[in-house]
């Protein structure tokens, strides 16, 4: 029941060059469907691993048995305050979730296309125009999803490289750049706050220090557990997602063409590189004493959903590692399941789409350029850097 | 067809939605309206996959109704209820 794996230090987990993180994952359906991994978190401590979808659905849906509540972000700065909704347990979760929801609801989102769509082109075309060959995630990928994400907070662009330096340093820099651009984001969104509260104004900030939850205002520390959130988790997942699928079609110029001749495939074929290439794990916390699918679970144990893994089961997916874009009834969990779904999984999903729409209309044919090798890494969130396509 | 929906375990992905707009309505937070829900024959095609694609299993199509439906109408057409 206990194995040698590690989301952070197994084989293919490191920054590897023309790695494949996913495929080097899969392999945790050769062992049981639930081990014990003693080192599987950034600060080495154990977690059980939960390989199968439908036991992480199970953990996923029992709040009442696993806890959210991590401080994950808020400890690595010796401090114990919650992300909300991420790391609140029901009920206290449902309220600020229900405050947040039209913020993020899927007709909510359909008023930001023409905004998202015409980010992806300006900055295409500013590819295009330049040169026949790109780093994709420096002048596209980072700057396509960070551009959007300050524009839902209602910043402006020019802060943009600021921002994902902050974003790399947090997720994967060494522990004293991390614990500095920790600092640096809380600082921030304090201060936007503060701000907003003096100066109110139309954007995302002033509506969350406007908001009242019970009847009440929120508390300081419960403005900055949103603002924070946010801040993380809209900063690199969408453009990590869009890298690994750009890598997937450089290398299968076949798919490529198919998408780039019948476009109304894009949309389900998004979902199966979702599926294929998703990049979290959810983490739990046991609160009680449980024996899991055999599993002695103790409370106070760590349980980890890793959706890269649940995505690769093959009682759940035919051909788990076969790449299918016209695959249906794709159940993945790339956004997790349960109540902590993913509150912004309706905008990362259409600046996926639109993203990939615009980018195959306006880019030639594409593969990585001769002599580079685009580098993944696993980890908190798995990553792919160096990804330089080429259209000569 | 008839589609049961256990908006219960509803958690918003709006897989359905996405299929099939016309068929699945969402409240303003992106969740399904509770009740159940009878597809026209011209949804049917879409509101399958929009059911088959929902992570929480929270939509489940009712196909002992279509049979329920056919003989009702069979026996309707036949001239009412002889046993």
């Amino acid at each position: 029941m206990v194995r040698d794996f590690s989301l952070f230090t197994s084989p293919g987990m490191g920054p590897t060059p023309d790695g494949d993180p996913h495929a080097a994952v899969a392999c945790a359906h050769d062992a049981p469907s639930i081990f014990y991994s003693p080192n599987n978190t950034r600060d080495g401590r154990g977690t059980w691993v939960i390989t199968r979808a439908k036991d992480q659905r199970r953990v996923l849906h029992d709040t009442a048995t696993f806890s959210s509540h991590r401080s994950i972000f808020a400890s690595a700065l010796g401090e114990n305050w919650p992300m909300i909704p991420l790391e609140l347990d029901p009920p206290a979760h449902g309220v600020f979730r229900s405050l947040l929801n039209p913020l993020l609801e899927p007709k909510r989102v359909m008023v930001l296309e023409p905004a998202i769509r015409e980010r992806a082109i300006v900055l295409i075309d500013g590819i295009s125009a330049a040169s026949t060959n790109c780093d994709v995630m420096k002048d596209f990928a980072f700057p396509f999803a960070v551009s959007i994400f300050l524009h839902f907070l209602g910043l402006p662009d020019e802060r943009l490289d600021t921002f994902v330096g902050w974003g790399k340093d947090l997720l994967h820099g060494e522990g004293v750049k991390r614990t500095a651009a920790a600092r640096t984001i809380v600082a921030f969104i304090d201060d936007l706050a503060a701000v907003r509260r003096k100066e109110p104004t139309d954007d995302f900030m002033t509506f969350v220090v406007e908001a009242k939850v019970d009847g009440r205002p929120l508390t300081d520390e419960e403005v900055r557990g949103i603002g924070v959130l946010v801040f993380v988790a809209g900063l690199d997942t969408v453009a990590t997602a869009i890298g690994f699928d750009l890598a997937y079609l450089a290398r299968n110029p076949k798919d490529q063409q198919l998408l780039r001749r019948e476009p109304d495939r894009i949309g389900l074929a998004a979902e199966e590189l979702l599926r294929a290439y998703s990049t979290v794990q959810m983490i739990r916390v046991a609160k009680k004493d449980i024996e899991f699918e055999g599993a002695p679970i103790r409370k106070g144990d760590y349980i980890s959903c890793a959706t890269m893994i649940a995505n690769r089961d093959p009682a759940e997916f035919e051909n788990p590692n076969t790449i299918d874009l016209a695959r249906e009834d794709n159940r993945h969990t790339a956004f997790a399941y349960g109540p902590h779904r993913c509150l912004g999984s309706h905008l990362a999903r259409r600046e996926i789409v639109i993203g990939l729409e615009e980018w195959l209309s306006r880019i030639p044919d594409f593969r990585i350029k001769e002599d580079t090798a685009p580098i993944t890494y696993g980890g908190h969130v798995f990553g792919i850097e160096n990804l330089i396509l080429d259209w000569s | 067809m008839r589609i049961i929906v256990h908006n219960d375990k509803c958690q918003g992905h709006a897989r359905c939605w996405a299929h099939a707009p016309d068929v699945f309505k969402l409240d303003d937070e992106g969740y399904i309206l509770a009740g159940d829900i009878e597809v026209a024959e011209r949804d049917e095609l879409l509101a399958t996959r929009g059911a088959r694609s929902c992570p929480e299993r929270a939509l489940e199509i009712d196909r002992a109704f279509d049979a329920l439906l056919d003989r009702f109408l069979f026996n309707q057409a036949c001239g009412g209820f002889n046993t």
